[in-house]
C-alpha cells in the first residue's frame, strides 16, 4: 500500500509539469494581456511595466523562471492585477475559506444523502420512497445559482435567520447557506445513487446467504450491505468534491465569502497569468490528492482491489 | 415422525404478465437422517421449494399450503422465530459459491457470525468452531486461511466454505440446492463424497436438489421427480432407476448418455418445458409425452401408489 502511494506520488511531478507548460502557452496564445486597456499605454511605460514583471524576455525563459521560482522558493509570482499581492498571498487568504465551506458542504451531502437513500431503499415502492425520489429529482434540477438567491430571500430577507453573505472569520451561521446551496444538488445525487446501489445489494446472493444464517435484518444491513452499497457513492464523491471546490465560483461571488472563486474570475477577466496558473496548479494538486485518497479508501473497503495494489 | 412435512405447497410469482405458477400442489416428507433427492429440469420449481422452506422467496412470491418443521408452519412463522430455525436447525447450501459469499468479509467472520448469532459464542470460541468446521470440510491449511477473503479461494474451496457455513451449527436438515452445478466435474465428485461423509457422521437429513441424475444415484435413498412444478414420481431411488414408473422419469433416464455405446445418439425428450402462466389443469408433461392418450390432456393425475408413487393415468405396463 505504501509502495503504491509512493508510486502514485511520483507521477504527480511529470503531470504537473505538463499541466504548467500547456496552461502557460495556452494563456499566452489568448489575445490581450494583463496590461491591455482601452487607452493603450505609451510604449515607454509599457516597456517599463513588462520589464518589471519579466515579460520582456522570450516565453521559454519566462516559463523557466516561473518553474524555478516554484521549485526553489515555492513562489508562484506576483499577481498582475492585484497590486502588491503575490499569488501565494491570495491563495493563503482565499483557499481556506473555500475549503472550509466546501468541507462542510461535503459533510452535508453525505450526512443527508446517504440516510435518505437508505431509507428510500428500505421502504422500497412506498410513500417514503416516492417522496424521497421526488424530492431528490426536484433538488437535483436546482442549480446553486437558483437555490442561493431563493435561500437568501427566505432565510435572510423574510425570516432574518441567517446572514445573507460575508464570512466573518468562518462562524457557523456564515457557513450554512454557502454549504447547503453548494451541496444540495449533489446531495440529491448521492441519495439517488445510494438508493439504487442499496436496492441492488439487498437483492444480491450474498445477502440471501446472510438471511439464511438467521441474522436479524438490522445486522444484515449494517454488517453485510452497507459497505458494498456505499462503494458507488464513494466513487461519486471524489470528483464531486473537486467540482464543489472548483465550481464554487458562483457561491463565492454571490455570498461574498472572500473565497478563491472570486479571484479566479477576476484573474480570468484581467489576464492575470500568474494567478490563473497558480490556481490551475492548486486545483490539480487537489484533484490528485482526492483521487489518491479515494483509491486508498477503495482498497480499504474492497479486498479484491487491495490485493492488486 | 417426519422432521419436515411439506403439504400441498403452491408457489406462484406475480409478474407483469400475470402469475407464474412455479410449484403446484407439492407434498412430501423428510424423516430424521433421510436423504431425499428432488430432481427436475430448470424451471421445474425445485429451488423454489427450498427457498420457501428457508423463508427466502422473492418479494413477488405467494406461497400457500404448509411447510411443517417440528409442528411449526414455516410459511407463516414471524421472521424473529424463523431466524432461530435458519442455519441452526435448517442449513442451506446455495448453487453458486462465487456469489453467495460476501466478497467484503473475511471467511472467519462469515462463518463465525453464524455461531455467534445462534449459540452466543464469543469471538475466540467462534474462531475455534470455524477452524473445526473448516477442517471438517477439508480445507487445507485452514488455520492460516481464516483471515482470507472469498476471492482468494478456488471455486471448489469456496463451495466447501459454503458447506461449512451450512454445517457449523450442526443442523438437523440441510437443503443442498444444486451444490455441484457450478463446479468442475472432478471437483463435483469430491464435494459429493464430502457431503456424504459429513451426512453419515452427523446423521443430518439432506434434501438434495439437482438436475443431475448421476449425482442422485449414489447419494439419496429417495427421489422426487418434479415437472412443471408438480410431482411426477416419488420413490426409493433404486426402484426408480430400476423401473421408472412415469413416462417423464423414463425419458430422463434415457437421456443420460450411455458411455459403453459410443455410437448411440443422445436421446432427448422432444418439446420444451411447459408454459406456467396458468395453474395446470391436466398433466403438464402430456404435450411432450410419447405415451399420452386423449385423457392425459384433460385430467390432472393424482399421485398414487404405495412405495413407488406416480402421477400418471396410464398403468405402468402400457408405457413404452
Amino acid at each position: 500500500m505504501l509502495n503504491y502511494t509512493l508510486r502514485r506520488l511520483f507521477t504527480v511531478v511529470p503531470t504537473l509539469l505538463v499541466l504548467i507548460v500547456f496552461s502557460f502557452y495556452l494563456m499566452r496564445l489568448a489575445p490581450g494581456g494583463p496590461f491591455t486597456s482601452e487607452k493603450p499605454l505609451p510604449p515607454s511605460v509599457m516597456a517599463n511595466v513588462l520589464e518589471r514583471y519579466g515579460m520582456d524576455e522570450p516565453l521559454h525563459v519566462q516559463l523557466w523562471t516561473y518553474i524555478k521560482n516554484i521549485v526553489f522558493h515555492f513562489d508562484f509570482g506576483p499577481s498582475f492585477s492585484q497590486k502588491d499581492r503575490t499569488v501565494n498571498d491570495v491563495i493563503a487568504q482565499g483557499f481556506p475559506v473555500t475549503l472550509t465551506y466546501g468541507f462542510w458542504s461535503a459533510v452535508f451531502v453525505l450526512a443527508c444523502g446517504i440516510p435518505l437513500g437508505i431509507i428510500a431503499a428500505l421502504r422500497h415502492n412506498s410513500f417514503w420512497d416516492y417522496s424521497m425520489t421526488g424530492l431528490a429529482i426536484f433538488s437535483q434540477i436546482f442549480p446553486n445559482f437558483v437555490l442561493a438567491p431563493i435561500m437568501v430571500l427566505l432565510f435572510t430577507l423574510s425570516w432574518g435567520l441567517l446572514p445573507g453573505g460575508g464570512w466573518n472569520g468562518g462562524q457557523w451561521e456564515y457557513i450554512i447557506m454557502p454549504a447547503v446551496a453548494l451541496g444540495t444538488s449533489y446531495m440529491a445525487g448521492v441519495a439517488r445513487l445510494t438508493r439504487g446501489s442499496f436496492l441492488e445489494v439487498m437483492n444480491s446472493p450474498f445477502i440471501r446467504t446472510a438471511r439464511a444464517k438467521g441474522l436479524p435484518e438490522r445486522t444484515i444491513i449494517i454488517r453485510h450491505a452497507l459497505k458494498p452499497a456505499l462503494l458507488p457513492t464513494l466513487t461519486y464523491m471524489g470528483p464531486v468534491f473537486v467540482y464543489m471546490i472548483t465550481g464554487s465560483v458562483f457561491i463565492d461571488v454571490f455570498f461574498s465569502t472572500g473565497g478563491i472563486g472570486q479571484d479566479f474570475i477576476d484573474g480570468a477577466y484581467s489576464r492575470d497569468y500568474s494567478m490563473l496558473l497558480g490556481l490551475a496548479i492548486l486545483y490539480s494538486v487537489l484533484t490528485f490528492t482526492l483521487n489518491l485518497l479515494l483509491d486508498l479508501a477503495y482498497a480499504w473497503i474492497d479486498p479484491k482491489v487491495r490485493s492488486k495494489l | 415422525m417426519s422432521l419436515l412435512s411439506v403439504n400441498n405447497l403452491n408457489i406462484r410469482f406475480r409478474t407483469g404478465d400475470g402469475y407464474v405458477h412455479a410449484v403446484n400442489d407439492v407434498s412430501f416428507d423428510i424423516a430424521k437422517g433421510q436423504k431425499l433427492a428432488v430432481v427436475g429440469e430448470s424451471g421445474s420449481g425445485k429451488s423454489q421449494i427450498a427457498m420457501s422452506i428457508m423463508g427466502l422467496l422473492a418479494n413477488n412470491a405467494e406461497a400457500e399450503g404448509e411447510v411443517l418443521y417440528e409442528g411449526q408452519n414455516l410459511l407463516t412463522l414471524p421472521s424473529a422465530k424463523l431466524n432461530r430455525i435458519r442455519a441452526k436447525d435448517i442449513g442451506i447450501i446455495f448453487q453458486d459459491p462465487m456469489s453467495s459469499l460476501n466478497p467484503y468479509m473475511r471467511i472467519e467472520r462469515q462463518l463465525g457470525e453464524v455461531v455467534e448469532q445462534h449459540e452466543g459464542l464469543s469471538r475466540s470460541d467462534a474462531r475455534k468452531r470455524v477452524l473445526e468446521v473448516m477442517e471438517a470440510v477439508q480445507i487445507p491449511d485452514a488455520k492460516n486461511r481464516l483471515t482470507a477473503y472469498p476471492h482468494e479461494f478456488s471455486g471448489g474451496m469456496r463451495q466447501r466454505i459454503v458447506i461449512a457455513m451450512a454445517l457449523i451449527c450442526k443442523p438437523k436438515l440441510i437443503l443442498a440446492d444444486e451444490p455441484t452445478t457450478a463446479l468442475d466435474v472432478t471437483v463435483q465428485a469430491q464435494i459429493m463424497s464430502l457431503l456424504d461423509e459429513i451426512q453419515r457422521e452427523l446423521g443430518t437429513a439432506v434434501m438434495l436438489i439437482t438436475h443431475d441424475l448421476g449425482v442422485v444415484a449414489g447419494f439419496c435413498e429417495d427421489t422426487l421427480v418434479l415437472y412443471g412444478g408438480r410431482v411426477m414420481e416419488a420413490a426409493p431411488t433404486l426402484d426408480l432407476f430400476d423401473a421408472p414408473g412415469h413416462p417423464y422419469t423414463r425419458g430422463l433416464l434415457r437421456a443420460v448418455p450411455n458411455i459403453s455405446d459410443a455410437s448411440a445418439s443422445l436421446a432427448a425428450i422432444p418439446g420444451s418445458p411447459p408454459n406456467q402462466t396458468r395453474a395446470p389443469v391436466a398433466c403438464p408433461f402430456a404435450p411432450r409425452c410419447v405415451d399420452a392418450i386423449p385423457g392425459c390432456h384433460q385430467t390432472l393425475p393424482e399421485l398414487t401408489g404405495d412405495r413407488q408413487q406416480r402421477a400418471c393415468i396410464r398403468p405402468v405396463e402400457e408405457l413404452t
